[in-house]
């Protein structure tokens, strides 16, 4: 995955390994600290919900839209969550056509992993009619920018987006012919938000020598032999785990990372749950990319 | 296959003819080539010949759900094929960019100015629809691909017979020709493109571009229009740069073109609709005229030599008085004159020095002349080496001087002395004056 | 859109221009900091950001070298969430291989490519909004980031949309004005020579009204020439003043 971000002499990666080893890496940061992160809700107007992450130098919007449809067949009572990636050129001339295709996938499918277990989410919220209508909530992401830990970064900013979704109220009246009529409210007001608090978190924890870092940047990323992405909830429940890249890792040090990865996971939930609830209650103008 | 490219003597050629008002084929710079549109048998056929562009439309139906958001209305496609059949450089399979921006060209023309009503084709609303599809294929690219196409593809549009359907509460029925005529589509009005080639960033500008004007050219203007004088598409791309004037100059010269055009058109629909009532043979086969050769058929232009005239008179005028004709004067062969003999020999050879030279070159024995003379001066290669122990000859028959084959004969002194005069005198005019060399040579070898 | 008026009685525009009016133009450089040249800007509610990388050496393909000028290589993309509809594919239909392709035609008639032989120039650009005016807010756009990336051109290109409804000819025509179905004319101009770069136009115009709509399209560009001029003046000063004050 990182080798479409450019190369690195062995002097840089030396002096990244060593600056690991003693808990400094390149920009002044410690092993668990991450980069400064701003994230902005409600950025695209036709959509009904939307989130602009920045993490560093990596650029995630996200935009998510609710349209009805018909549930699955084996889940008759719940709704669909569809995600779908798409690598802009922005980001680097390689995803141009279709050479960010390989990485959207994975992406897609770290997301679809997280979200899959039934306590993430309350799919049954999204139901209207069961077996006939329900919600679908096409999740579209879209990476502007790619400056390293592309994984945490998207995640922060699915959350945010669920966070700031707004699904219209429904009313399901029954006809005179016995068929079921879906009336939605214009109100804009009278709307049904999702319980995102027990949306996991991804958290990416690359091995650098001995040491493992948090939110590694691309340089970093080059460096490291081997990565584990964990997904972690607020309660510190793990949601996901996958280990990537080709070296291999020591049962112990499997450990430690994981560790560390919930650790840092709950707080990385909080912190961006107070942030979403100040900027909803703040009332503050939209910068958006203007800012 | 990548196309042949241009020379540079041939672009400059184009390009300067435009300049003085010229276009290489004779016409003028508004003039269109000879259009022809013939029709198929079936219905929505239509072939048409603008110059040697060849372009095939057939249009077919099929009844279809439609679109979620749009129930009631029918759908038009048209969809434009470059097949390797038309020219080399178009390639079987992805379509380039030259082929999608033609295809949008002609989709916006006749789809998006609303030429046919897509309203009619609606059968039963939100179930049953018609979708017209129109295949526009080039058969042969000889330049301005686009307006032929767009004229095959209004053409066929409006020859087309749909089946007549009738709805009776629920059912449907469609009705095979035999059983009611097939209806024709409802055409509002027939938009043709006009193709302008613009070159030195927009002084010049030629109407209906041929291949060789199409690879000379800056860039183009598509006009899309209809009788009605109403534009209806504008496409100008292709990296020039033009002015609001230019525009609109454009958009008048279209205006008179297109009323030509579909005046045209409108003649052909209407033979062919005579021939079919009368029940004529139509067709193709019909279309193709007899007693004629299909091939390679030019019709006459005038050329207007007053010019060239004036000119011719003008230098005749102009040259000075003739010199007094030459006395000494000897006719080798029919149209050709020897006048007096040359000067003498200026490069400083002696009889000597070509005798050890052609020692060496017969202990090689080698059939390549260049490579003989090589061991010898430079300045012997174009010059037989007469000498009297060996001769060597030229081969017969060869007028270039590279490939001349030096065969070195031994004991032929006899019979090739008789010509040794022959030759010394043919020779001698030839060493002084290079260009001549050649004629000397095939002096010698018409008289063999 | 039955019952909904372009134009109303006092002459205002659903969304409360006038006729002859721009939407709010805000734009904003250097918005990436990876790219070589970025540039955001909205028009109304139209959205665009762009990116442009290089001149850098040919990469894919040998072949496209060429070995007096640069190769300029554009990508139009949408994103999926960009309009009313979901769009199912960003890239790769033939709407936005036209776009492309007219985005590229337009920057290489622009941009001094002479002074980068075998190189080559991406310009990307992404809609993240679309109401109406797509094309003119992406060429805005890249001229922004081209201008930001430092490589040169001759002069900024700017592109506006007209449009002419119920007799009157509209400026900078919205999303909702353009499924009205009325005529359009696109057109990207350089604003001191006046001369067009790219002309497009939709749907059926007659041809003695051409003339006035032109006008329109060419005095909306200078405007949006005006504003694009002064944020690239303010953006540059601002970054002098930065670097000279440290």
């Amino acid at each position: 995955m990182s080798s479409t971000l450019g190369v690195l002499s062995d002097a840089e990666r030396l002096f990244i390994v060593h600056g690991v080893q003693d808990d400094l890496r390149s920009d002044g940061r410690a092993c668990e600290d991450y980069r400064h992160v701003q994230v902005e809700t409600d950025v695209v107007s036709n959509t009904s919900g939307s989130a602009r992450l920045r993490l560093g130098n990596t650029d995630i919007l996200v935009g998510v839209k609710a349209e009805m449809g018909e549930p699955d067949p084996g889940r008759p009572k719940e709704g669909k969550l569809e995600f779908f990636v798409d690598c802009s050129a922005n980001a680097s001339p390689e995803f141009e056509g279709r050479g960010g295709e390989e990485l959207a996938i994975e992406v897609s499918n770290a997301l679809q992993r997280i979200f899959n277990s039934r306590s993430t989410l309350d799919l049954t919220a999204l139901c209207i009619i069961p077996e006939g209508q329900c919600w679908v909530l096409y999740v579209d992401v879209l990476v502007l920018e790619c400056g390293g830990n592309l994984f945490d970064a998207v995640s922060l900013a699915v959350k945010a987006a669920l966070f700031n979704t707004r699904i219209p109220t429904v009313v399901v009246t029954a006809d005179d012919e016995g068929q079921q009529e879906i009336e939605l409210s214009d109100d804009p007001y009278d709307v049904k938000r999702l319980d995102v608090d027990n949306v996991p978190l991804i958290v990416t924890l690359s091995k650098i020598g001995h040491r493992h870092v948090v939110d590694a940047s691309w340089e970093e990323e080059l460096c490291s032999l081997a990565r584990l992405t964990v997904g972690v909830t607020q309660k510190g429940t793990i949601a996901g785990l996958n280990k990537e890249g080709s070296g291999s890792l020591d049962p112990e040090s499997i450990y430690e990372m994981i560790e560390s990865g919930k650790k840092v996971g709950m707080v990385l939930n909080s912190r961006l749950k107070e942030a979403l609830e100040k900027e909803e209650n703040s009332k503050r103008e939209k910068i958006g990319f203007l800012g | 296959m990548k196309e042949v490219p241009m020379s540079t003597c041939e672009r400059e050629f184009i390009l300067k003819a435009i300049r003085d008002r010229k276009r290489i084929d004779g016409r003028q710079t508004y003039d269109y080539r000879r259009l022809k549109v013939s029709f198929g048998m079936e219905r929505g056929c239509c072939i048409v010949d603008l110059g040697d562009t060849k372009v095939l439309a057939q249009v077919s139906g099929k009844i279809e759900e439609p679109k979620k958001n749009r129930p009631t209305e029918g759908s038009i496609i048209i969809n434009l094929e470059l097949s390797p059949m038309a020219s080399p450089a178009f390639e079987p399979g992805r379509p380039t960019e030259s082929g999608i921006e033609m295809n949008r060209i002609l989709e916006r023309n006749i789809r998006d100015s609303r030429a046919v009503d897509t309203e009619s084709l609606c059968i039963v609303a939100g179930e049953k629809v018609w979708s017209i599809r129109a295949d526009v294929h080039v058969l042969n690219d000889e330049g301005n691909i686009m307006d032929a196409a767009s004229i095959a593809a209004i053409t066929a549009l409006s020859h087309f017979r749909r089946p007549d359907v009738s709805v009776m509460g629920e059912e449907v029925t469609v009705h095979s020709p035999e059983d009611r005529d097939p209806v024709p589509l409802s055409v509002h009005h027939m938009p043709v493109c006009v193709t302008f080639a613009f070159f030195d960033q927009g002084e010049f500008l030629l109407v209906d571009p041929n291949r060789s004007e199409e690879r000379v050219m800056d860039g183009r203007m598509v006009v899309g229009m209809n009788m009605h004088r109403e534009i209806c598409t504008l496409m100008m791309s292709g990296g020039m740069l033009l002015v609001k004037e230019q525009v609109l100059r454009c958009s008048q010269i279209a205006t008179v073109k297109v009323a030509e055009i579909i005046e045209l058109i409108q003649r052909a629909l209407d033979k062919d609709a005579q021939a079919r009532q009368a029940g004529e043979k139509c067709g193709f086969a019909e279309s193709v005229p007899t007693n004629k050769i299909t091939t390679n058929r030019k019709e006459a232009t005038a050329i207007d030599t007053t010019a060239a005239a004036q000119q011719a008179s003008q230098v005749i005028q102009e040259a000075g008085p003739v010199d007094k004709p030459m006395s000494n004067m000897l006719v080798q062969a029919p149209g050709t004159v020897q006048i007096g003999e040359g000067l003498v020999n200026t490069w400083d050879v002696d009889d000597e020095d070509m005798e050890s030279e052609e020692k060496e070159g017969r202990e090689k024995s080698v059939t390549n002349g260049r490579e003989a003379v090589a061991t010898s001066k430079p300045t012997e290669r174009k010059r037989p080496v007469k000498a009297g122990e060996g001769t060597v000859s030229h081969a017969e028959g060869s007028d270039s001087e590279e490939e001349e084959t030096v065969m070195l004969f031994q004991g032929d002194d006899e019979t090739k002395s008789t010509e040794e005069p022959d030759s010394t005198a043919l020779m001698q005019p030839s060493n002084s004056d290079k260009p001549a060399k050649k004629k000397g040579k095939k002096k010698k070898a018409a008289q063999k | 859109m039955a019952g909904l008026e372009i134009i109303s009685d006092q002459g205002y525009r659903i969304d409360g221009r006038r006729s002859s009016e721009l939407r709010k133009v805000c734009a904003r450089m250097g918005v990436f900091t990876q790219a070589d040249g970025s540039a955001y800007i909205e028009q109304g509610n139209t959205k665009a950001l762009a990116t442009v990388y290089g001149p850098h050496e040919v990469r894919k393909g040998r072949g496209k070298i060429q070995h007096d000028r640069a190769v300029v290589n554009c990508q139009f993309s949408m994103a999926t969430f960009s309009t009313g509809e979901r769009k199912s594919r960003p890239k790769g239909d033939r709407r936005s291989q036209e776009m492309s392709m007219h985005l590229r035609q337009t920057f290489e008639a622009v941009i001094v490519t002479e002074l980068f032989p075998r190189s080559q120039i991406d310009i990307y650009v992404q809609i993240l909004q679309a109401d109406g005016g797509n094309y003119c807010a992406c060429v805005n756009a890249a001229t922004l980031a081209v201008i930001d990336a430092g490589i040169p051109m001759k002069d900024y290109v700017c592109a506006c949309t007209a449009g002419f409804i119920q007799d009157s000819p509209l400026l900078d025509i919205s999303y909702v004005e353009e499924s009205a179905g009325a005529p359009f004319l696109t057109v990207a101009m350089m604003p001191k020579s006046e001369q067009i770069v790219l002309l497009e136009m939709n749907s059926r115009l007659h041809a003695d009204n051409m003339e006035k709509v032109l006008d329109l399209a060419t005095q909306g560009c200078k405007d949006v020439f005006a504003v694009l001029d002064r944020h690239v003046r303010d953006h540059v000063s601002e970054s002098h003043a930065l670097m000279t004050a440290s």
